[in-house]
């Protein structure tokens, strides 16, 4: 039995090191994150418990009653135990309970938006990221931007297949599906710069469906509305929409440092429009609200976007070609 | 009917006469499979043709309808027809003489004979085994080959299109042509064995179900061909990007379709033959756990799968009819379909390991020479997970958008399954407890995979809980649980199994050796490959991505070379099998020393397994009790002794 201790305690001390000193968890950024890490190391004391448990038994069973091939002996024939098998399916049953109680609570805390938070429209289309910002005069960005502090409720949107919102080390997660609404709880606890990726798969351009996520304080957060607002921002910049309405997704641009090979490559597309027979703004802008009419060789028709004149404003279509005609290859 | 009787009342219909001999072309086989399956495909083909034609649509030849009809349901039903599969049955149903009764196709004289319509259960056993390993070595390459593509971030052998689609058809191939029927091959030459029975209760329904298994393989990998390339949407081909996809997606929608409808007419075959076939004294509470396993698997079989067909119908009549179960501006109901395929899938990993569950429940009894412990319980705990299998699958929507109370009561009852789990775990170690333990291949096997279970268990614990699942959720976390369930878990089953059976099967024996250092080379890079995949993905990286940060790239790269390693490692497996078979000892009738009635009779077993049939007096397990037996063979009229339980 003591050599069974040992082994339990030889098993113990690695699994419990391996589990303490990895960085398991991202350095939490939001209250939920925090909430979930607490269930994490909840669940994971009990799980070296009964890892150390099971191995002890096993380790030592094998060390212990190992049989040499010529011994052609049986062991006692023990068939049950009773109080044995009680309490190892109550015991368990506890645990899990315990672990199930302790969820649920952190769950409904974790739904809790609180009274009156700031909503954060999220639309998801395949492969970019749009936020909206109803309380800042239905301010629109391509980058997420966050006010540190306070509970923020994101209501979600998708316009083509299923995405997923998460940013690692806010630790919240939740589907974006067509013909469904669904929310998300976020506060965040820390500034910094985050990324936003996709989780559930959508299709060519998901490992690249990825968005910034800015958080900062209150007043930062203010003067970016006012800058925004005051059009000084990415609202009529062709560089940052080349972003924010998800082009670096899929196309290669040199002028934007985007290497993404879903679509073409847009530094060469003064010689498709030539090979076209339009001239190189026609085209772009052909291509964006109408992409599958011309589809370059070697492309798949139906993989871009084709809403792109309902989600830019005109204004917003004539700056990212100008910033696409100037940027590409003479 | 005693087994002289039935043998007699066999051999008297074919008696000698032998058929006369068809010309080349008629003959059933792979030749007579494939001209019939070009002539059904033309009728498909003209099926469509006409109707459309009829109807006035254009275009007439709409391919995407005619490969559906054509090459991916009439042209295997012709191959199927060709190969000879129909063959009793349409002579019997036309009123001619039927003549596979002489058993002609009974049993395998050479190794050609594998490669015909088979009703021999031990046959089918061998060539379910010898298909699916085809499949696990392609899905494994596939596997290799995408994590070369992730050795470094950003793209270097790939594109996108191509990457998805691997990685889909490694789940596809993996899950569903490799694990699910591999455990059935497993039990196909087990279970009739260990009841007792000359066979399974349907040979001619056994031998079709095995043939639709390769049609389902070569469907997922034909795909391959199709422009567009293969589906590329993950093993789940969730709604709506499925049904938006290129014509690869049909392939996977109708793969499932013919590996589904295999899965439940043997789980059918395998549940007559249990309640019906079981020797005299073979009570449900004196069948060995492995039988006990595949029944409560055969169960979850039949109740579960007609609801992924149902799923895969419909996501495929979205893309070709344009229906809209799944498409929001039809009114259709997105997550409506994860509810369905979940409803399948969940008890679907359930019937990948219980009958692990059994495999292993054997070799540890055996090993130790010991008694299962508390082997009622056992059995109990197996129809414990049945029941709670069934209210579970929600679990994989916690993030899904489903309505919000669902979430609590899904989590009680999967964490609540741990129980029926642990119980079965602590019994394995107590049955260990003051054994007489020999450490040889299949045990070490059974070992290892009680330890990676664990392990996998444990993992899903925190995958259960809602606010962990929420972070962990379609991140690599969950690759490195599934991983850790279906090849620490499903996998070492196998191959713990195929080692156990290795003498029964083939009448030799495998090399200690080399088994062993399969098993530690499995372990080791098994272990390097998904452990740190449970890192990565808690810290942020998502799955089924062809793309990822820089900050995984280390870790990244061990994961890659170490998948490589894990792949090797397979191939001592191949040269220890191939070799052993070819030219290993001769295997005595009972290496193990077993009390089992497949190790009564000799290795391989007869034709018709037993030449009498066995009268069973006791439990399967009776290690250590002095005078106890399972069976009684000679002397066929022996009484039965109620002494020992």
């Amino acid at each position: 039995m003591v050599r069974m201790a040992l082994i339990g305690i030889a098993v113990a001390i690695p699994v419990t090191l391996v589990a303490v000193l990895i960085p398991w968890l991202p350095t939490s950024a939001s209250k939920q994150m925090d909430r979930i890490e607490f269930v994490f190391w909840f669940a994971t004391i009990i799980c070296i418990a009964i890892f150390s448990l099971v191995m002890a038994v096993l380790l030592y069973s094998v060390l212990s009653f190992r049989a040499p091939p010529e011994d052609l002996s049986d062991g006692p024939s023990i068939h049950g135990n009773t109080t044995l098998e009680i309490a190892w399916t109550v015991v368990p049953a506890i645990l899990v309970i315990a672990i199930g109680v302790l969820s649920a609570i952190v769950l409904s805390q974790n739904g809790n938006a609180g009274t009156n938070p700031m909503v954060v429209k999220v639309t998801a289309q395949q492969f970019a990221w749009r936020f909206e910002y109803p309380a800042s005069k239905n301010l629109k960005s391509g980058t997420l931007v966050l006010p540190l502090g306070d509970p923020i409720k994101f209501q979600f949107k998708a316009l083509d297949v299923i995405h997923s919102f998460w940013i690692p080390q806010m630790g919240q997660k939740q589907d974006l599906v067509p013909g469904i609404d669904t929310s998300l709880v976020i506060t965040p606890t820390r500034t910094g710069t985050f990324s936003l990726v996709c989780t559930e798969l959508c299709g060519l351009g998901h490992a690249t469906m990825r968005a910034v996520v800015n958080v900062v304080s209150k007043d930062d957060f203010a003067a970016w509305v006012e800058k925004q607002q005051s059009g000084g921002g990415s609202g009529a910049s062709g560089a940052a929409l080349f972003a924010s309405a998800g082009c670096s997704g899929c196309h290669a641009f040199t002028p934007a440092g985007s290497a993404a090979a879903i679509g073409p490559n847009l530094d060469n597309v003064a010689a498709s429009a030539a090979k076209a027979g339009q001239s190189t703004e026609e085209y772009v802008k052909e291509s964006i609200v109408n992409p599958n009419k011309i589809v370059a060789p070697g492309y798949a028709p139906g993989v871009m976007p084709g809403n792109f004149a309902d989600t830019l404003s005109a204004k917003e279509i004539d700056a990212l070609v100008q910033y696409v005609v100037t940027g590409a290859k003479k | 009917m005693s087994v002289a009787e039935y043998a007699a009342h066999e051999t008297g219909h074919g008696g000698g006469s032998a058929p006369h001999r068809r010309g080349l072309l008629m003959r059933p086989g792979f030749i007579r499979a494939a001209w019939c399956f070009a002539v059904f495909f033309l009728v498909g083909l003209y099926l469509v043709a006409g109707i459309r034609w009829l109807a006035g649509w254009d275009p007439i030849y709409d391919w995407n309808i005619i490969v559906l009809v054509g090459g991916l349901v009439m042209g295997p039903v012709g191959f199927l027809l060709g190969l000879g599969a129909f063959d009793y049955w349409l002579y019997w149903i036309s009123g001619r003489p039927t003549k596979p009764d002489d058993h002609a196709n009974h049993g395998a004289h050479t190794w050609t004979d594998y490669f015909k319509v088979n009703t021999d259960h031990k046959v089918i056993g061998v060539q379910y085994l010898a298909t699916t390993f085809v499949f696990f070595v392609l899905g494994g390459l596939m596997a290799m080959l995408f994590r070369a593509e992730l050795a470094q971030p950003g793209m270097q052998f790939m594109d996108t299109q191509t990457y998805n689609g691997l990685v889909s058809m490694h789940a596809a191939l993996m899950i569903f042509v490799f694990i699910i029927p591999a455990f059935a091959g497993l039990a196909n030459f087990a279970v009739p064995l260990m009841l007792g029975a000359p066979d399974m209760a349907f040979p001619r329904l056994n031998a079709l179900s095995y043939w639709f298994l390769p049609i389902a393989g070569t469907m997922f990998l034909a795909s391959f061909l199709a422009p567009g390339g293969a589906f590329a949407t993950g093993w789940t081909s969730y709604a709506p990007l499925a049904s938006e996809q290129p014509i690869g997606q049909i392939f996977f929608n109708m793969g499932v379709q013919w590996a589904g409808a295999s899965s439940i007419l043997t789980a059918l075959n395998f549940l007559v033959t249990i309640i019906t076939m079981r020797a005299p004294g073979m009570t449900f509470w004196r069948m060995p756990l492995l039988v006990w396993a595949n029944f409560t698997t055969s169960l979850l079989v039949v109740i579960a799968t007609p609801f992924i067909a149902g799923s895969q119908f419909f996501v495929m009549f979205d893309r070709v009819m344009h229906t809209s179960f799944f498409v929001p501006k039809g009114g259709g109901y997105v997550l409506g379909y994860q509810h369905i395929f979940w409803f399948y899938s969940h008890p679907a990993v359930y019937i990948m390991i219980l009958p692990g569950f059994g495999i292993v429940s054997e070799i540890i009894s055996v090993m130790s020479r010991k008694p299962i412990f508390g082997y009622r319980l056992m059995a109990m705990s197996l129809l414990g997970i049945l029941v709670l299998g069934f209210s579970v699958w929600a679990h994989h929507m916690f993030v899904a958008g489903m309505a919000d109370w669902l979430r609590v009561p899904m989590m009680i009852t999967t964490l609540l399954i741990a129980v029926p789990t642990g119980v079965k775990v602590f019994s394995w170690l107590a049955t260990l407890w003051e054994g007489r333990i020999h450490l040889n291949t299949p045990m070490l096997f059974a070992l290892g995979f009680i330890s990676m279970f664990v392990i996998g268990g444990l993992s899903g614990i925190y995958l259960a809980s809602v606010p962990i699942d929420i972070h962990a959720s379609d991140t690599y976390f969950i690759v490195a649980h599934i991983h850790y369930v279906l090849f620490g878990g499903s996998v070492l089953t196998i191959f713990a199994g195929i080692y156990y059976w290795f003498p029964k099967m083939t009448g030799r024996m495998y090399n200690e050796r080399l088994g062993k250092l399969h098993f530690w080379l499995t372990f080791v890079s098994f272990n390097l490959t998904f452990f740190p995949m449970h890192w990565v993905g808690l810290v942020g990286m998502p799955r089924r991505v062809a793309d990822y940060s820089d900050r995984f790239a280390n870790l990244n790269l061990i994961i890659t070379i170490s998948s490589f390693a894990l792949g090797a490692s397979v191939v001592v497996f191949f040269y220890n099998v191939i070799v052993s078979w070819a030219r290993g000892p001769i295997a005595e009738s009972n290496p193990w020393r077993a009390l089992t009635l497949e190790w009564q009779v000799s290795s391989p077993p007869p034709i018709f397994n037993f030449d009498e049939i066995p009268q069973v007096v006791g439990g399967p397990y009776e290690y250590g009790v002095p005078g106890a037996r399972h069976a009684i063979l000679s002397g066929g009229a022996a009484q039965p002794q109620e002494t020992t339980v």
